[in-house]
């Protein structure tokens, strides 16, 4: 076993004990914990032993490494710290909240995700404390009506039942199902007839989890429709099917696309680190001189590149390392190079001193690429 | 899969700058409305010689090993695809250490988009969008028997140079068969400014002047 | 009368030119097409094979065709992009009447109420001023049916003298040049006969950017070894790698080509046999270019000596080769000159008519050859028949139905027909396919013209700068709503397939056409119910002619991939090469391979003259013009297509940095070249690749940006081309803000 793999599972091991204690403790030595629930708590478990131990291998890769430890470290720089709280508090809601990157690469695709994000959240929010046993409702001694709900053993407000707020509280589920129903259908359509996905999709990596989704939502719904409509016509037998789509879910978890719901906050490291670089000193091509992202961005590269055994080290010592060179000059050196093999006698080479200016391209349309509107939020400070 | 056979052949020397690569990329269906090749002006001052770039799929690319979220993947025939949607973060690390400078960084979509090969036409048998219109067939997807005949002074090579690194691709690129060169030295060609015929310097200098003193 | 609407931003609301970018269903992945529709780009003369995907009456993006033989699936950035031009928010649905009062200058009339207004001027203005004040104006990117429709319409239902079309920019010198030495216009090879000539020689030509696809003709014939040698001012893209440019000096080729023959005959690098057995001529062009020894023609060209004997050794001592010339050679006042002479270093090389040899012009527009046979000349009948031949007129009277005498005589060239204007002569226009506004030379003259119509009708899809003008303006059709044949820069004839109804009023322009012909009252003749029964009536008013279609069918077109003309018999697979030794022609009738009746090529003597305006102390600079890739002609099209505009947004001024030092003007200043007809303001493009005598500035744009206020309106004497190649300008640094 490898020291990456054991720090993995130690970090997975002390996750999950954590959670155990937190469910022992929540439920007030589990007092409050449903037995019929207990299948449900172990995929729970064994989830975050996965999720925490893929998590801790992913973050020991050299470049994930890097990106996580300067990501708090300039977070956390004092210089930027309030301005970083300030975006903090703006980024948070608008890209995991209202998912806005997502609204720009298509209206559909931004509801799509919308539906399935939220609607598995409100699902979540509601069941993991429930089988947890963190929260649980009793009715008022005094009046059976009325409900008070507990958080951890504590009394918390009350409610009567027959309101709207009971009905809406307790359908949550439906309404979760229903919204990740309505998004597994977007997600299905766009992934029939979109040509461009039909090339790229994978059945294990695209379409199991839209399964999966729609199997736990449409068992849910008919468990509701049992017991409302059907006086609990094959209840327990729908039980077992449900129960058995979330265990399989959550045993997944940890290996699938689902994945991407913990990796993704990382995103929010990046828009620091790449803010701060921007503020700070830029990295300058060292053949045409033009700025083209922040100099710790180079040298971080230049680190990782070198962890990943890359050797684009220079003998030219004005240029040390080929990250030193921006995109553009990149991409022209490689037609030049190729130039250079075909000249003939009669075809000069333009030979002048000092720096070469920065290729420009062809395009200058819309949002079009190097030196335009693109480049130059990404690599132009 | 793409099939076997079929290979992407670049020659950059025949590029005339017209673009219709760049206009057709944008209605690949992997990426419409986004052109994902690159076609940049050397240095227009002193040249019209342009440089095409499609992506060309290394064996080990070095913007899926330097991506944090390891959001970038390679198919089972060797094509690197764009970033995962899911997992892709943004952080240009990428765009950044591509020694061909290939990936493009959507910023507002917070993804990182690249040529794929038209993996849509390319995974059917077709050719890609670029190589099918490009006029001067700088640009040229096909079976090596075909490059072969159509190009008797040409030799294909899929190995580049940059400094002490030599990276192995999935496209050729055209190299002069009297040269010999096995591989693209590319950081040769630091202090290159562009080739080609040039006016000024030799048959016209003074001319202008010579005019104006008559 | 014509006043053009000031453009003011109601009439840009309502007319555009709007960039029309892909959007809605043109940028869904999930869409199946209801058909793919084999057909052809609607632009420049290559004619590229392309399928349109049709998706409910639209199109809605392309596809390319592979198997079609010329361009096999290439296609340039026009050619990607052309499915933008349809359902495009400036198309013209309605027909329109001139109304100041109205937003946009312009108010919608019922297409029937249009027509019977357009009927009742042109017999107003005929039964005043006689019918030759009614002139019509076409173009050379009409299929060929509608070409002949026009000629027919012109001569036949409103018998005026004076009709011309907007080829006259194109290739007509080319055209004068190839009647004058092979008695034939038309490129004389397939270019397939490129690929494996030992020297492929390119003069005023810029294929990269205005005949993409033959690039990669050129660059397969250098694979498999051959030379190429271009000629141009400026270092265009196929320039920068040939193997030997020659910069000359604009308007001095005919120097050049007869210093080229002057060493060709110094060093025997001739084809006695050939030039004894199937030329006349050549002692007096001997005779002709013997004083143009390299230090002559090295003066004159501005071209080292060394660089042409180079050029003179691989040319002379080639075993095949090709030239090819575009407008570089022809747009000047010597133009058909130009031609003559390179025309003859094939004819003294005897490389033609042979595999591997040849020689072409490339013509510009779509249908630049068809457009050019089939009697919208001025002066010609269809089939390259002559109107002034007796012989002619009879027989192309017998198929009218109408007598000799009944048909007018030849009428006045395009520019020609302005200045008639001025005069007087002519009162009122039709014109069609056709924005001599943006297009012509010393274009504010052309304005003026305009404003001096007494009625002028307008065909379009899109309301271009001439059509400002109109009083009535009538709704036309694109490329893809009709069907129809070109014939394309080898000369191969080809079939535009229909893959799209005309929206709204718009009409295909044939039908616009005849409905004018019925309110005339004088439908006879034109009651055509489809193209095809248009090109069965050409097929037979071709017959026996030069252009010879009428062995040609719709469906030998799509079977062989198109047919090259002649095509005189329904079994005969057309002629793809022209002046095969033991070939027949009509007019040689066995006695040799060229069109005339000894069968024999005709040397001419082409001597040098400098441009009709010289450069002198007060205009010491020569300013030519040119094209971009990205767009087309006035534009009229491609500056409505938003990717196309993007790549090339606004026209610049190419300046060496020689020139531009002296003159203290950075890259991207503003800069004022004036001549003495105009002056334009336009930010300076600083590059090496252009001659320090020379400035280029591209001729898409119209009103101030139109280079077209400075160019000179002097034409060749023979085929009545403008110089729109060289002009004498100044040039300065941009006082204020410029435009």
């Amino acid at each position: 076993m490898s020291k990456e793999t054991i720090r993995a599972g130690a970090w997975g091991t002390l996750f999950t004990l954590i959670v155990a204690g937190l469910i022992v403790l929540g439920s007030r030595n589990l007092a409050h914990f449903d037995a019929a629930l207990v299948g449900y708590t172990f995929a729970v478990l064994f989830a975050t032993f996965g999720i925490t131990y893929r998590y801790s291998m992913w973050l020991q890769r050299p470049p994930t490494a890097l990106y996580w430890k300067r990501g708090w470290q300039v977070f956390l720089r004092p210089r930027h710290l309030v301005q970083n709280i300030k975006e903090w508090f703006i980024r948070v809601p608008s890209d995991f909240g209202l998912n806005l990157f997502i609204l720009q690469r298509g209206k559909l695709r931004w509801a799509t995700h919308m539906l399935l994000m939220w609607g598995c959240m409100i699902a979540i929010a509601i069941t993991f404390p429930l089988v947890f046993g963190w929260i649980h409702f009793e009715t008022l001694p005094n009046n059976f009506d009325w409900y008070r709900a507990y958080l951890f053993g504590f009394p918390t407000f009350a409610f009567p039942i027959h309101s709207i707020f009971g009905f809406l509280v307790f359908h949550g589920l439906v309404w979760a199902s229903i919204m990740v129903t309505a998004g597994v259908m977007l997600a299905m359509r766009r992934r029939m007839r979109d040509h461009g996905a039909a090339a790229l999709q994978q059945f294990g990596e695209d379409f199991l989890p839209l399964i999966l989704l729609f199997a736990i939502s449409v068992t849910g719904l008919m468990l509701t429709a049992s017991y409302t409509w059907m006086k609990g016509y094959a209840y327990d037998f729908l039980a077992i099917i449900h129960a058995i789509t979330v265990i399989f879910t959550l045993l997944w978890l940890p290996f699938g696309k689902f994945f991407h719901i913990f990796q993704r906050p990382a995103q929010l490291g990046v828009s620091f680190y790449k803010d701060v670089g921007q503020r700070e000193e830029p990295a300058n091509c060292r053949r045409c001189g033009a700025p083209f992202t922040s100099r710790m961005h180079v040298e971080d590269l230049i680190k990782v590149e070198r962890q990943l055994g890359y050797r684009y080290e220079m003998k030219d010592n004005s240029i040390e390392h080929y990250q030193w060179i921006c995109p553009p000059c990149r991409r022209s050196m490689l037609a030049l190079a190729q130039g250079q093999l075909w000249r003939t006698e009669s075809s000069a080479s333009l030979d002048m001193e000092g720096l070469v200016p920065t290729p420009v391209l062809g395009n200058p349309g819309p949002n079009q690429g190097p030196l335009g509107e693109e480049d130059r939020t990404n690599f132009h400070p | 899969m793409v099939p076997e056979q079929n290979e992407f052949f670049m020659d950059p020397n025949r590029c005339i700058g017209c673009q219709a690569c760049v206009q057709a990329c944008s209605e690949c269906e992997t990426h419409k409305g986004y052109s994902m090749i690159h076609l940049d002006y050397v240095d227009r001052a002193h040249s019209i010689q342009t440089a095409p770039v499609v992506c060309l799929h290394c064996d080990s690319p070095t913007c899926a090993e330097v991506c944090p979220a390891d959001a970038i993947k390679k198919t089972a025939d060797g094509v690197v695809q764009t970033a995962l949607k899911p997992r892709c973060i943004g952080c240009n690390n990428c765009v950044l250490a591509c020694p061909f400078g290939v990936p493009k960084m959507k910023t507002e979509f917070k993804l990182m988009m690249k040529c794929d090969m038209c993996y849509d036409r390319t995974s059917e048998g077709l050719k890609p969008m670029c190589a099918t219109v490009c006029p001067s067939q700088a640009l040229f997807f096909g079976t090596r028997e075909e490059i072969e005949l159509l190009r008797p002074r040409s030799v294909a090579t899929n190995q580049f140079r940059f400094g002490e690194q030599t990276i192995t691709t999935k496209v050729n690129m055209m190299l002069p068969k009297s040269g010999k060169a096995e591989y693209v030295d590319v950081t040769a060609a630091m202090s290159e400014r562009g080739s080609g015929k040039t006016i000024s310097l030799n048959i016209l200098d003074g001319m202008y002047n010579e005019e104006q003193s008559q | 009368m014509a006043q053009a609407t000031e453009n003011t931003l109601e009439f840009i609301e309502h007319f555009g030119p709007h960039p029309a970018y892909a959007a809605g269903v043109r940028l869904e992945t999930g869409v199946e097409p209801d058909k793919l529709v084999k057909t052809h780009c609607c632009f420049c003369g290559q004619q590229c094979g392309i399928q349109l995907k049709v998706k409910d009456n639209e199109v809605i993006g392309f596809e390319p065709w592979e198997e079609f033989p010329f361009n096999r699936g290439m296609l340039c950035p026009k050619g990607v992009k052309r499915y933008l031009q349809g359902s495009h928010p400036d198309r013209l649905l309605h027909a329109y009447q001139r109304d100041p009062a109205s937003e946009g200058g312009f108010r919608e009339l019922a297409y029937d109420q249009a027509i019977a207004l357009v009927a009742a001027e042109i017999q107003r203005i005929q039964s005043t001023h006689g019918n030759d004040a009614f002139g019509v104006l076409t173009g050379a990117s009409l299929t060929t049916e509608k070409a002949y429709l026009m000629g027919k319409f012109a001569r036949m239902c409103l018998k005026t003298a004076n009709i011309d079309y907007n080829g006259r920019l194109c290739m007509v010198s080319a055209g004068a040049a190839n009647k004058k030495a092979f008695g034939i216009d038309r490129a004389a090879n397939p270019w397939s006969d490129i690929l494996k000539a030992e020297v492929v020689w390119i003069s005023g030509a810029n294929i990269a950017e205005c005949a993409p696809i033959t690039t990669n003709y050129v660059w397969q014939a250098r694979e498999y070894g051959a030379k190429i040698i271009v000629v141009d001012p400026r270092i265009t893209p196929i320039a920068r790698t040939c193997d030997l440019f020659l910069p000359v000096k604009p308007g001095r080729d005919i120097a050049l080509f007869n210093g080229i023959l002057h060493l060709m005959i110094e060093n025997d690098w001739l084809d006695h046999d050939f030039i004894t057995k199937h030329t006349v001529g050549f002692e007096a062009v001997a005779e002709h270019v013997h004083e143009w020894n390299p230090k002559k023609t090295a003066e004159v060209t501005g071209i080292s000596e060394r660089a042409i004997r180079q050029a003179a050794e691989w040319w002379g001592q080639a075993k095949s080769s090709f030239l090819l010339h575009a407008r570089g050679i022809e747009h000047h006042t010597h133009g058909v000159q130009n031609c003559l002479g390179a025309i003859n270093m094939v004819l003294a090389s005897g490389r033609i008519g042979r595999e591997n040899c040849g020689y072409a012009t490339i013509t510009g527009q779509a249908n630049g050859q068809g457009g050019r046979e089939h009697g919208q000349k001025c002066d010609q009948l269809p089939g390259a028949r002559d109107i002034s031949n007796p012989e002619h007129r009879a027989y192309v009277a017998g198929v009218w139905g109408i007598t000799p005498e009944e048909m007018p005589q030849a009428g006045v060239d395009a520019y020609e027909m302005f200045r008639l204007i001025d005069r007087g002569e002519i009162r009122g226009l039709l014109s069609i396919c056709f924005n001599p506004k943006v297009s012509l030379p010393d274009n504010s003259f052309i304005t003026r013209c305009l404003e001096k119509l007494e009625f002028y009708v307008a065909i379009d899809f899109f309301l271009n700068e001439t059509a400002e003008h109109a009083d009535i303006v009538l709704p036309g059709s694109l490329q893809e709503e009709d069907e129809g044949v070109v014939t394309q820069i080898e000369g191969r004839v080809i079939k535009i397939n229909k893959a799209v109804d005309p929206p709204g009023d718009a009409k295909q322009d044939w039908r616009i056409i005849q409905d004018i012909a019925k309110a005339l009252e004088r439908e006879k003749g034109f009651t055509f119910s489809s193209p095809r029964e248009i090109f069965n009536e050409l097929r037979i008013a071709s017959k026996g002619g030069i252009a010879d279609y009428s062995g040609i069918t719709y469906e030998k077109i799509e079977k062989q991939y198109g047919v090259f003309w002649p095509c005189p018999s329904d079994d005969h697979p057309g002629t793809p090469r022209l002046f095969e030794l033991g070939s027949l022609n009509p007019i040689a009738k066995g006695s040799g391979p060229f069109y005339f009746p000894d069968g024999r090529a005709r040397f001419n003597v082409a001597p040098y003259t400098p441009p009709a305006e010289d450069t002198d102390e007060e205009y010491p600079l020569m300013l030519t013009t040119g094209r971009v890739v990205s767009q087309f002609l006035s534009g009229t099209q491609t500056r409505r297509i938003g990717p196309l505009v993007d790549q090339y947004p606004e026209p610049l001024i190419e300046i060496h940095p020689q020139l531009a030092q002296k003159l203290g003007i950075a890259n991207g200043d503003l800069t004022t070249v004036e001549s003495r007809r105009g002056d334009i303001t336009l930010p300076a493009m600083v590059v090496t690749t252009i001659r320090p005598d020379t400035v280029f500035v591209p001729y898409h744009w119209p009103g101030r940006k139109s280079i077209n206020q400075l160019t000179i309106s002097a034409q060749d004497p023979i085929s009545k081309i403008p110089e729109y190649k060289v002009c004498a300008v100044r040039v300065r640094k941009a006082t204020g803000n410029g435009s």
